[in-house]
């Protein structure tokens, strides 16, 4: 017991808060949002370990095991808040930083952290701030003592501020300068290795490695003995790097269409993965574009905010547009404070009355936000071996007079009246 | 209920919008018309890349050379003109637009402008905004080209890529008897590179027998000097004082180059030697100046003033007194009134003709872009607009602004002028029209919104002259 105690406490994200529960949970609850698929009528949650062991309707529950039964409430994944400086100093720089990491600043039992918990946030990335490329963003747990409790990913996605001007386009190529610089780097070292390993006639696999312009961790499976390392990277190129091999994600920061028409410039013939931040003003002009970001199917970080038709006061629902065009959309609060994290749900609500598709909006508020993070295959809907957080409503999430009746991270109880 | 159905209208509009430049991702109207397209499009990936035609026919076309070719086509391949004339042959594939009983003019060029590539300073290629909303009211007024930073720029929608025409092909000299000093730098900068150019030209002379002759050094000389009396660059000088003027036109008499000046409020009283000089003026023919009252000598502002010049053999140029886009003060005199202005230049005496050049060829050749717009000839860009009467009366409104053989703007598609004596619907593009059918009787795009703008039955213009402002 204590070794396992001690093992979960070093890799807090794959289990139990400070005490793993030990025991089943049966929860049984009128309805679960699944998210990944159809709704769940009488649905019944097996939680174990942290994790959800099972889900479905009227699952018979093996006696013995404890049983939480809520018949009125509605369950649906613990939203995430893949986009916030909640709790951390919102100064920024303009310093090229993209190994910065946000995690250092991150006080935690700060009272922010638990007032979003409450409201039913259970994953937040935090990013960091400042223009350019001010670093990458963390994946956090809004609870714990210390920050290795409340770490869930340090490296979630590499944040890009990027506007249209000439700076911002010059720091883009003088990037991919650096990068081709480092690939000409390992090249050169490739070919001397390459030399020096052909010159010992013992070497069986020379064949393949003229041929080989492949990567070297392939070579270091079959040759371990004499592998082939790399040259380490500059700390400032390696952000890129990982994004580039799709280790890191990436974020860009935009706020018009001209940004986005100035960074696929500056991109173009580069296959990036990336998400877009969109920063959701009144008259925002990014229906221009929307056809070509769906057409990408990039995952979008917005706002859930109405905005108007430049110069008139015709109201247009960019993020329905955008989903109808094939992006993908994320929810951030329309205003980064515990207060709009509370009313994210309803904000989102009022989305859906506008024309926005509820599944969409289901989704918006948190399995594509914890793609954004990179975390889809661990949270954000409930499905079998994920972790078990949980939010406890007493009807439909996006009726305004919906109250949040209990939170579950990471299958313990963190919040509400929930004592048999 | 309603909310949603605004929405569903506004995403019908945004297709309509759209639908000219790239064929919408998802058509409203069945599957087979978007699935056509969609192996047009592969196909014309596989061939390699299809000469694009567009073709404006049956129009008035005002060439901007003096030609007008009634009932003629202008035929545009893959944005530049191909033919224009009277027995042009469209291919089949062309794309093309009825202009019958429009006249079709030359894309306006206003050499001078102010946030209609968004707010940016400079580094155009890299900064523009092809979305804003002053770029797309430019194009509703006519405007094709535009200056900026003495950076010539085409006004592309929605496309970032060859904005810059040319840059800094004008260069701005500082030469005014309110500072000598600087005054006399210039003339000595003029005294050296002249004097650098004829030991040039002596040295290129002298080496044909002389290999090994010294080049003359050119340390000392000031490059923007050399390159006006290269003739690379223009100099371009902001004078109105009559003596200022004089001054100019006696520089560049002596030294040998064109010069260009704006303002140039004065010029008719002494439009005989601006004109021997060869200048060109930038003139804005609402400018108001008094005549300084101790002076007998004329002097001040008159409406004449381009008429003169022009008399004198001065090339007019003509723009507003506000050079961005500017919706409060006195309505009328900003970057969407180019053409009005241009009528008050005719108004003082200036030819129909000599009005049009001042707004097309005139300023195309001051930013160095004159071989590529300004006109309508077989090679340039094709740029032009259709308008519902003269380019330059006030009551005339641009249907169509095409940029290098596609339509940038079109008024029924737009909502700044789509309700002023809107467009019969039968001549409505396809989409516009479908859009009419989804909102039931609201005659264009939601008139429903403001109660104001609901349009006559059959307009009768000459009984009700349009008094609010175009851009109100």
């Amino acid at each position: 017991m204590t070794i396992l105690t001690t093992i979960l406490t070093l890799a807090p994200a794959f289990g139990g808060v400070s005490e793993p529960s030990g025991g089943l949970l049966a929860i049984k609850v009128g309805r679960a949002e699944t998210v990944s698929g159809a709704a769940i009528e009488h649905a019944v949650i097996l939680v174990d370990d942290g994790k959800i062991l099972e889900i479905g309707a009227d699952l018979p529950v093996a006696r013995g095991i404890p049983v939480f039964e809520r018949p009125d409430w509605v369950v649906m994944p613990g939203l995430v808040s893949c986009y916030t400086r909640l709790g951390v100093d919102g100064r920024a720089g303009q310093e090229f930083s993209p190994e910065a990491s946000p995690t250092p600043e991150v006080q935690p039992r700060h009272p922010d952290y638990k007032e979003v918990l409450e409201a039913g946030v259970t994953t937040i990335g935090l990013y960091p701030p400042g223009t350019g490329f001010p670093g990458h963003a963390s994946a956090l747990r809004p609870h714990g003592a210390t920050l290795a409790e409340m770490l869930v990913d340090e490296d979630a996605y590499l944040k890009v501020y990027f506007r249209a001007n000439a700076q911002a386009k010059k720091q883009v190529r003088d990037v991919r300068a650096k990068v081709d610089e480092h690939d000409e780097k390992v090249k050169k070292a490739k070919e001397k290795f390459d030399k020096e390993s052909k010159a010992k006639p013992s070497d069986k696999k020379d064949e393949e490695k003229k041929d080989g312009e492949a990567k070297p961790e392939e070579k270091k499976a079959d040759d371990k003995s004499k592998a082939f390392v790399p040259p380490e990277a500059d700390p400032k190129t390696k952000p890129f790097l990982q994004v580039r091999d799709g280790e890191l994600g990436m974020l860009v920061s935009i706020a018009q269409a001209a940004d986005w028409a100035h960074w696929v410039d500056a991109t173009s013939e580069l296959k990036l993965d990336f998400s877009l931040r969109v920063v959701m003003t009144r008259e925002i002009d990014l229906f221009e574009v929307k056809d070509e970001i769906g057409k990408r199917g990039v995952r979008v970080v917005m706002e859930p905010q109405i905005s108007l038709v430049p110069g008139t006061m015709r109201q247009r629902n960019l993020a329905a547009e955008l989903s109808a065009s094939g992006a993908k959309i994320a929810f951030k609060p329309r205003n980064d404070t515990v207060a709009d994290h509370a009313a994210m749900l309803r904000h989102v609500g009022e989305m859906i009355g506008a024309g926005l598709a509820r599944e969409v909006a289901l989704k918006g508020v948190t399995l594509e936000p914890a793609a954004v993070l990179k975390l889809e295959k661990r949270l954000g809907s409930l499905e079998k071996g994920k972790v078990a957080n949980l939010l406890f409503l007493n009807g439909d999430p996006f009726e305004p007079s919906t109250q949040v009746m209990a939170v579950m991270l990471d299958g313990e109880f963190v919040s509400g009246e929930v004592k048999e | 209920m309603k909310l949603a159905h605004r929405f569903r209208a506004l995403g019908a509009l945004a297709l309509a919008a759209l639908s000219f430049l790239a064929p919408p991702a998802f058509a409203q109207d069945g599957e087979k018309k978007e699935g056509d397209k969609k192996d047009e499009a592969s196909k014309d990936k596989k061939d390699e890349k299809k000469d694009e035609w567009f073709a404006v026919t049956g129009g008035d076309v005002y060439t901007g050379t003096g030609a007008v070719l009634r009932g003629a086509t202008v035929l545009s391949k893959n944005g530049v003109i191909e033919a224009v004339g009277h027995d042009v042959e469209v291919p089949a594939d062309a794309k093309t637009l009825d202009a019958t009983g429009q006249r079709v003019y030359p894309g306006l060029v206003a050499i001078n402008s102010n946030g209609l590539f968004g707010m940016t300073a400079g580094d155009f290629a890299d900064s523009v905004d092809p979305y804003n909303q002053r770029m797309l009211l430019a194009l509703a007024s006519g405007i094709t080209t535009a200056g900026q930073s003495n950076t010539a720029l085409k006004l592309k929608r929605r496309d970032i890529k060859n904005v810059v025409l040319r840059e800094r092909f004008l260069a701005t000299l500082s030469f005014t008897n309110s500072n000598p000093s600087g005054k006399r730098e210039w003339i000595e900068k003029f005294d050296r590179a002249a004097r650098f150019l004829r030991e040039y030209r002596d040295w290129e002379e002298k080496k044909r027998e002389q290999k090994d002759l010294k080049e003359p050094s050119s340390s000392g000389v000031d490059s923007t000097a050399k390159a006006i009396l290269e003739g690379r660059v223009m100099a371009r000088f902001n004078a109105s004082n009559r003596e200022d003027l004089l001054e100019i036109a006696r520089l560049a008499q002596r030294f040998g180059f064109r010069p260009v000046i704006d303002g140039c409020v004065e010029g008719w009283t002494v439009a005989d030697e601006l004109g021997r000089a060869g200048a060109y003026a930038v003139v804005t023919p609402r400018d108001r100046r008094d005549k300084e009252e101790q002076l007998v000598r004329d002097g001040g502002s008159s409406i004449e003033n381009a008429a003169i010049l022009h008399h004198s053999g001065v090339q007019v140029c003509v723009i507003p007194s506000t050079t961005g886009v500017d919706l409060g003060g006195i309505a009328g005199r900003d970057i969407l009134h180019l053409p009005i202005e241009a009528g008050f230049a005719v108004r003082g005496g200036l030819s129909d003709q000599a009005a049009l050049e001042s707004i097309t060829i005139v300023p195309a050749r001051l930013l160095g872009v004159s071989h590529k717009v300004g006109s309508l000839e077989k090679g340039k860009d094709c740029d032009l607009i259709v308008l519902d009467g003269d380019v330059m009366h006030y009551q005339s409104l641009v249907q169509y602004t095409v940029v290098e053989g596609k339509i940038a703007y079109d008024k029924s598609a737009e909502l700044f002028y789509a309700h002023i004596r809107p467009r019969p619907s039968d001549q409505l593009a396809p989409e516009a029209r479908q859009d009419k059918g989804e909102s039931d009787e609201k005659p264009a795009e939601g008139a429903g919104e403001t109660p104001g703008d609901k349009p006559e039955e059959s307009p009768k213009p000459e009984d009700k002259p349009e008094d609010k402002p175009k851009d109100g």
